[in-house]
């Protein structure tokens, strides 16, 4: 979500774009095979964000006390 | 440098479960004044701040020694060696110098042997860079953390920029150094903890930094590479929340996008020279994803399509992209929160949107570039074994293009850094 253009050092703000226009490209070409491949790498993506939304609240919570 | 050959018993079995769930270190108690702390500071021609950081550790740490690390600043710099005098004159620094110019992760190791051999080596040693302020109880927050948690070989403090008021660039940094503590945070209890505890203050669990045989030199970015091999080596890795320190960030453009192709092809070829994936994990699955999308888009651009793609599909990517979008986005106003500095003009970057999007593009064009610089290193060592001169000149030419971009494999560091003082 936030690290996902080179892991360690980027902002997640380029993977969005691309998917949107990437649709947007599949709306008017239309390539079935590359449409699907697209839809399950927006779905990892997406997963893989929500994980690290998970341990993010849950390491968040534990140590609160220390805030 | 010797290493230790004592049985890991930290080591532990990676479970697939924190993924989601993140696995908790066991804690025990730990005496802050128990510990042995010394804290190395390599610099190249120190200025005010330096002393302050000094300062500050001596007089909010009674306990702590400080190594101060001249890497070979030439002594008719006036400045410095008034500094480096005032340094030699204070009880509890120790102050070294580097026979020649050894750049930091040289400077590091240099203290390192020193104290090894010393009659009294330290529990914890503390790698701080010569810019960094620290509040009064970073050192023993750091320090109690790491001693702790048995299976923790390094804990870094948390980043912020002290000079985010600057300009635009600079506050564009300070919003973006939230998110890196943020995926810190994420990041502990799993595969071992963070990617990187960064060079500007990390406390390291000194036979865990001996075990590994201290810093790699040479390297662009030596503080991710020694991460990956302490967990390499069985260690765990977290950052403290209750440590907060603040560095000056680059003002210029020109800087800057040095500093992050510095960052940025460092960071490629950690990952591309891991002997174990798990330990670049996360940067890595975030090189294939943005690879991947890049190859699929470059695929649809190419293609001509047959004009059957299923709406149902086409606008599912595109809400997923919304979604993630908005999910990004709402976490970051969130994570505003925690950003003590703040102010209204910090709320307006964060919510307009636009500007940081435009920053997170400039970082994706350096990631761009160190993909093509890493390229082009592999064909030139190639064409240096065929020794055709035709290949050689086109290298040569390569090579000042990349160089003239900002990226180049060596000349990074302290020498670089020469010029801003």
């Amino acid at each position: 979500m936030f690290n996902f253009n080179g892991g360690a050092v980027g902002l997640g703000t380029s993977i969005s774009p691309l998917g949107m226009y990437a649709g947007y490209l599949l709306m008017h070409s239309g390539n079935f095979w590359l449409a699907v491949c697209f839809l399950a790498l927006s779905c990892v993506y997406f997963a893989i964000s929500a994980a690290i939304l998970c341990r993010y609240v849950i390491n968040y919570s534990r140590t609160r006390h220390l805030r | 440098m010797s290493l230790s050959l004592e049985t890991i018993s930290h080591k532990k079995v990676i479970s697939p479960a924190s993924f989601i769930v993140p696995v908790r270190l066991s804690r025990s108690g730990f005496r802050y004044d128990d510990a042995r702390v010394v804290v190395v500071i390599p610099t190249y021609a120190p200025a005010q701040v330096t002393k302050r950081l000094v300062s500050d550790i001596l007089k909010w740490n009674p306990k702590a020694a400080v190594c101060v690390v001249d890497d070979s600043t030439p002594r008719e710099h006036v400045r410095s060696a008034k500094i480096f005098k005032e340094f030699s004159g204070m009880r509890r620094v120790t102050l070294l110098r580097t026979p020649s110019n050894a750049l930091k992760a040289g400077a590091l190791n240099h203290a390192l042997r020193h104290l090894e051999d010393s009659a009294e080596r330290p529990d914890v040693i503390i790698t701080a860079d010569d810019d960094v302020v620290i509040a009064p109880t970073t050192i023993r927050n750091l320090v109690v953390e790491l001693m702790s948690h048995e299976e923790l070989g390094a804990a870094c403090s948390q980043c912020a920029v002290y000079n985010k008021d600057a300009n635009l660039l600079t506050r564009l940094q300070g919003l973006e150094y939230v998110g890196f503590n943020a995926i810190r945070l994420a990041d502990e209890g799993f595969l071992r903890g963070p990617l990187v505890m960064h060079g500007m203050l990390t406390a390291f669990r000194a036979g865990a930094l001996y075990e590994v045989g201290g810093f790699t030199e040479g390297h662009l970015i030596e503080d991710y590479e020694i991460t990956t091999r302490l967990k390499e080596r069985g260690w765990s890795v977290k950052s403290v929340q209750n440590a907060a320190a603040w560095t000056v960030v680059p003002e210029s453009l020109y800087k800057f996008w040095r500093q992050r192709t510095r960052w940025s092809y460092g960071g490629v070829t950690v990952v591309v020279r891991a002997r174990q994936f798990s330990t670049v994990f996360q940067d890595a699955l975030g090189h294939i994803v943005f690879l991947s999308t890049i190859g699929m888009v470059l695929l649809l651009l190419l293609s001509r399509g047959t004009g059957v793609a299923p709406h149902a599909i086409t606008n599912a990517i595109i809400a997923l992209s919304f979604l993630q979008l908005g999910v990004w986005y709402v976490f970051q106003l969130w994570l505003m929160r925690s950003y003590k500095q703040k102010d209204l003009i910090d709320w307006l970057l964060r919510a307009l949107l636009v500007p940081e999007f435009i920053y997170g593009f400039t970082m994706t064009f350096a990631l761009l570039g160190s993909y093509a610089f890493f390229l082009f290193n592999m064909t030139v060592r190639a064409a240096v074994r065929s020794q055709r001169a035709f290949l050689i000149w086109l290298a040569t030419v390569g090579t000042a293009f990349f160089n003239a971009c900002g990226y180049t494999e060596g000349k990074w560091g302290t020498l670089a850094v020469v010029a801003k003082k």
